[in-house]
């Protein structure tokens, strides 16, 4: 019987490890290895001509390095801006922490295409709200910002990207120990001193992998690249590959600037996890005490007053703008003499393809997120419960995409399946694939991470007591579980009903997405139904996050459930 | 020089009283110990001495200089102590050397005599040669050992140690146990040492201070606290304790009588402010009593034996485990010479070392 049960085991492994497999290779590794064929091959031959063209032409060359110039400059404001948030949240008594805190996830999950349409409202050269202000009124227009520029351009990326280093850094902060800064103290050290001899060094690690993770970020975003980008001829490799399917497409050559671009990803990607696992002192979730909090008597005031200032810039102006657009008759006229409801009212049902890309969006980013976090289930219990060979083969694999930034996945994509007898390309179908491919490595960390937590012996007592093997997933793992993939479905979904970065190459007029819709209204000037759309897009993302919010509370009544499976069967 | 006089301390955190109005004189080169369960204070009491905390009340002094009252605390970098911690706190980015140097180096000591005191000090807790490793390739008791040097290293008049011992496996503790007494006596160094094992405070300290609640209960040299508990509580957390239910027959100091055990009346001294007919608590250590064969008819000295039935033996090795049921129908623990032969149901007579009992008040 027992060797019954045994074999039985061993089956269901490797139909997960086969299924696990297959989805990868299609959803990963094929389009990326027709996406490599086709950068060294043109008509069937091979050859190094568009490696050539992408390294030795200046058009690109620039490109090129002005994707690093901006990386580089949202890094560095992320840490500007992160650290001194962080830092004032979990290390003194400033009061509300909690808007703080608010300010940074609102930021973060903020598209910065709408950020950037909302900038181009304020701080265009001659129609920006703001400029106009100060050159017509104040009078002195040597102090008028031009949002089309490399420096507008980093400001409002790092809007987006700061969150990353805050959140590392403010984990960080409250993990370090309170006996290590002690020790320090104890020693002789004054404040300052024990900030940069223990603190600072600790904490490192964690900054410098957010920024890190910002610059990945920073590089791959195309809705703002585009939209503040190409006015100011600040071109970058999201927008140049995006120029080559201009008709003819060049696959080739878009292919070779693809590959480059997944270079510097997968670079600095790299050098983020080797710098962390070298160097990460922090210990998370420690039994160690908690740092006191620096009472900072009125300079809090100070601090505060910075919180305020990145709330206003990265929140209140890009929102208060978008919603007065979105509710004028024609933005620039007298204000509260043409409100009006009317561009909602053509987004939402006048409109058909604004109605369509919001059903499109909201069916694709609820299988995305349904499939990866599936998917990455399987793949984390077979890394975790299984001694299967090859097991962390597959999981590194999962994590491919992270080095592939959307545009990428979407020239993949097309190049594996314009070769396949399938014809899904301009269906929703090859949306949905290269969502879950780009979103694949959020639902296998989830997944770990959830069942990670899950001690195998919880488990193994429902088997002893009788319960088999799915009987055990469904009322053991799962139930406990069910918070950590929770998380990882709306992990998913947030950033998938604003996906923009691969939609932009993928969609057709039946497939269109909220995200491009947006920025094809945007393409035509129609400032107002854009914004409305823009705020819909928001209230989406909103509902979606408080519901999933109050809907994963509601699982973690998980361990009672446990006792019953394990008393009662 | 480096005595410390803690006076009437008072710390509260919100509702919670965590040091109440608590005195504690400290001698010079005196190893003390704060002992007690967890929560009773002992820690806050010494974060309060490192100056980590301020006094709601009440002030600590070092050597006649005040440190901390309510209104002014001289803070932990200008006290020049040393304090290990349960974690050791070793910092992980840098290295043996690095860590040990550090006190040093914000001392403005110049390199070549940092370099022979850390080397000097490094040889003291016996981790020579490790100079350029990190925390993370040595073992806890190594990483103990840098701690202790870091905090040595700088010469303090007093080292503070918080459960110094308590992440260390059984037998390294008791290793580290004894270095650390060795260690006291060749630096000459005030210690003061915060546990809740009352095996570490007894092989360790000149004194300990019993706390409970926030309080002192009793503070004495190990021999005096262990033989001569103070009160039931500090009886209890002392160790295994017999706790027997009696009545004072006969109140005479030394030469009282007090009826134990279903009416037994037994020789024992009693303490101050007990009187005939008062109901007590004789408080005795199993290892303080004797159990013989109750032969049958008359005994000698009934005074100093009740009579009982054995119950149940275990046998421990060092010892045998008896519980023997008394005719009040308690039960208590005894244990007794290895060779002795008892057997379940027997009747026996338990003696009592009369100088091991203590009585109180029930």
């Amino acid at each position: 019987m027992t060797r019954r049960a045994a074999r039985r085991h061993v089956r269901i492994e490797h139909v997960v490890m086969a299924i696990s497999v297959l989805a990868l290779l299609l959803l990963v590794v094929l389009p990326l290895a027709s996406m490599v064929w086709g950068s060294v091959s043109e008509a069937g031959r091979p050859t190094l001509a568009h490696f050539r063209e992408a390294l030795g032409s200046r058009l690109y060359v620039q490109a090129l390095r002005n994707s690093l110039v901006l990386g580089l400059w949202t890094a560095v404001l992320s840490i500007a801006v992160g650290v001194p948030l962080a830092w004032a949240v979990s290390r003194t008594n400033i009061p509300a922490k909690r808007f703080v805190h608010l300010t940074a996830v609102i930021s973060y999950v903020t598209p910065p295409y709408l950020t950037a349409i909302a900038f181009v409202n304020l701080f265009s050269p001659n129609a920006g709200l703001i400029n106009r202000f100060v050159r017509d009124v104040l009078g002195v227009p040597g102090l008028t910002f031009n949002v089309f520029s490399m420096s507008g351009l980093v400001l409002v990326t790092a809007l987006h990207t700061f969150p990353f280093v805050y959140l590392l850094a403010a984990s960080a902060l409250e993990s370090v120990d309170a006996s290590m800064e002690e020790s320090a103290q104890i020693l002789g050290a004054g404040r300052w001193r024990t900030a940069m001899a223990v603190t600072l060094p600790l904490v490192a690690p964690a900054v410098l992998s957010g920024a890190l993770i910002a610059f990945v970020n920073a590089i791959a975003l195309f809705g703002s690249q585009a939209i503040i980008g190409l006015p100011g001829r600040v071109f970058t490799l999201p927008t140049r590959i995006y120029a080559l399917f201009d008709y003819p497409p060049q696959y080739g050559l878009a292919s070779a600037i693809a590959l480059i671009f997944v270079a510097i990803t997968v670079v600095a990607l790299y050098l983020q996890r080797r710098y962390l696992a070298r160097r990460s002192y922090v210990t998370l979730g420690g039994k160690g005490s908690r740092p006191q909090l620096v009472a900072l008597g009125a300079v809090r005031w100070a601090v505060l007053a910075f919180c305020v200032a990145v709330f206003v810039v990265a929140v209140l102006a890009p929102y208060l703008t978008l919603l007065a657009v979105s509710v004028s008759k024609s933005w620039g006229l007298g204000f509260w003499q043409n409100l009006t409801l009317q561009h909602y009212r053509f987004v939402l049902f006048e409109y058909d393809v604004t109605r369509r890309a919001i059903g499109n969006s909201l069916l694709l980013a609820t299988a995305a997120a349904t499939l990866t976090v599936l998917l990455g289930s399987l793949v984390g219990w077979i890394d975790l419960r299984t001694g299967i060979r090859g097991r962390k083969l597959l999981d590194y694999a999962s994590l491919i995409p992270l080095g592939l930034p959307g545009i990428v996945v979407a020239v993949a994509l097309i190049q594996f399946w314009l070769r396949m007898p399938l014809p899904i390309y301009g269906t929703l179908v090859i949306i949905l694939l290269a969502y879950t491919g780009r979103y694949v490595p959020l639902g296998v960390r989830s997944a770990n991470a959830a069942f990670r937590q899950i001690d195998p012996s919880l488990e193994e007592t429902a088997r002893v007591t009788g319960a088999g093997w799915l009987r055990t997933f469904r009322s053991v793992t799962l139930p406990l579980a069910r918070p950590g993939l929770f998380a990882g479905w709306l992990l998913v979904f947030v950033p998938a009903i604003q996906e923009l970065s691969a939609s932009i190459l993928l969609f057709s007029s039946e497939s269109i997405t909220l995200a491009v819709a947006v920025y094809n209204l945007y393409e035509t000037g129609a400032l107002e139904p854009v914004a409305a759309l823009a705020i819909v897009t928001m209230v989406i993302i909103t509902a979606a996050i408080g519901l999933a919010a109050r809907l994963g509370r509601a699982g973690v009544a998980g361990p009672s459930r446990v006792e019953r499976a394990t008393v009662t069967q | 020089m480096a005595g410390i006089q803690i006076e009437r301390v008072t710390k509260r955190f919100g509702p919670v009283t965590a040091v109440r109005d608590l005195s504690l004189e400290i001698r010079d080169r005196e190893f003390v110990t704060l002992l007690g369960p967890s929560g009773c204070g002992k820690t806050t009491l010494l974060r309060l001495i490192a100056g980590f905390m301020t006094p709601d009340a009440g002030a600590i002094r070092v050597g006649g200089i005040t440190l901390s009252t309510p209104s002014a605390v001289v803070p932990p970098e200008k006290r020049g102590m040393g304090m290990v911690f349960q974690n050791y706190a070793v910092w992980p980015h840098r290295t043996v050397y690095e860590n040990v140097a550090f006190g040093l180096e914000v001392r403005k000591v110049a390199r070549a005599e940092t370099r022979t005191r850390v080397a000097k000090i490094l040889e003291l807790v016996n981790l020579s040669g490790l100079e350029r490793r990190y925390p993370s390739e040595l073992s806890g008791g190594q990483q103990q050992r840098v701690a202790l040097a870091r905090s040595l290293v700088v010469e303090p008049g007093i080292l503070l140690l918080d459960e110094p011992l308590s992440n260390l496996d059984a037998k390294l503790r008791e290793r580290m146990r004894w270095e650390l007494k060795d260690l006291q006596r060749r630096t000459g160094i005030t210690f003061v040492y915060v546990t809740h094992d009352q095996s570490e405070a007894l092989a360790l300290s000149d004194r300990i201070a019993v706390m409970h609640q926030g309080e002192t209960m009793q503070y004495g040299a190990p021999r005096d606290v262990y033989t001569r508990p103070a009160n039931k509580t500090v009886a209890d957390f002392m160790g295994l304790v017999n706790l027997m239910a009696g009545r004072v027959l006969r109140a005479a100091g030394d030469d009282s009588l007090v009826a134990v055990g279903g009416n037994h009346p037994i020789s024992l001294a009693l303490p101050e402010g007990l009187a005939e007919g008062q109901a007590v608590q004789v408080a005795i250590r199993p290892e303080s009593l004797r159990v013989a064969a109750l032969a049958s008819g008359p005994t000698t000295d009934t005074r100093a034996a009740v009579p009982g039935k054995v119950a149940d033996v275990t046998f421990l090795g060092n010892v045998i485990d008896c519980h023997v049921t008394l005719d009040d129908g308690s039960r208590i623990r005894i244990q007794v010479d290895p060779t002795q032969t008892l057997e379940v149901g027997q009747r026996v007579a338990v003696r009592f070392d009369r100088q091991a009992a203590s009585v109180f008040s029930g």
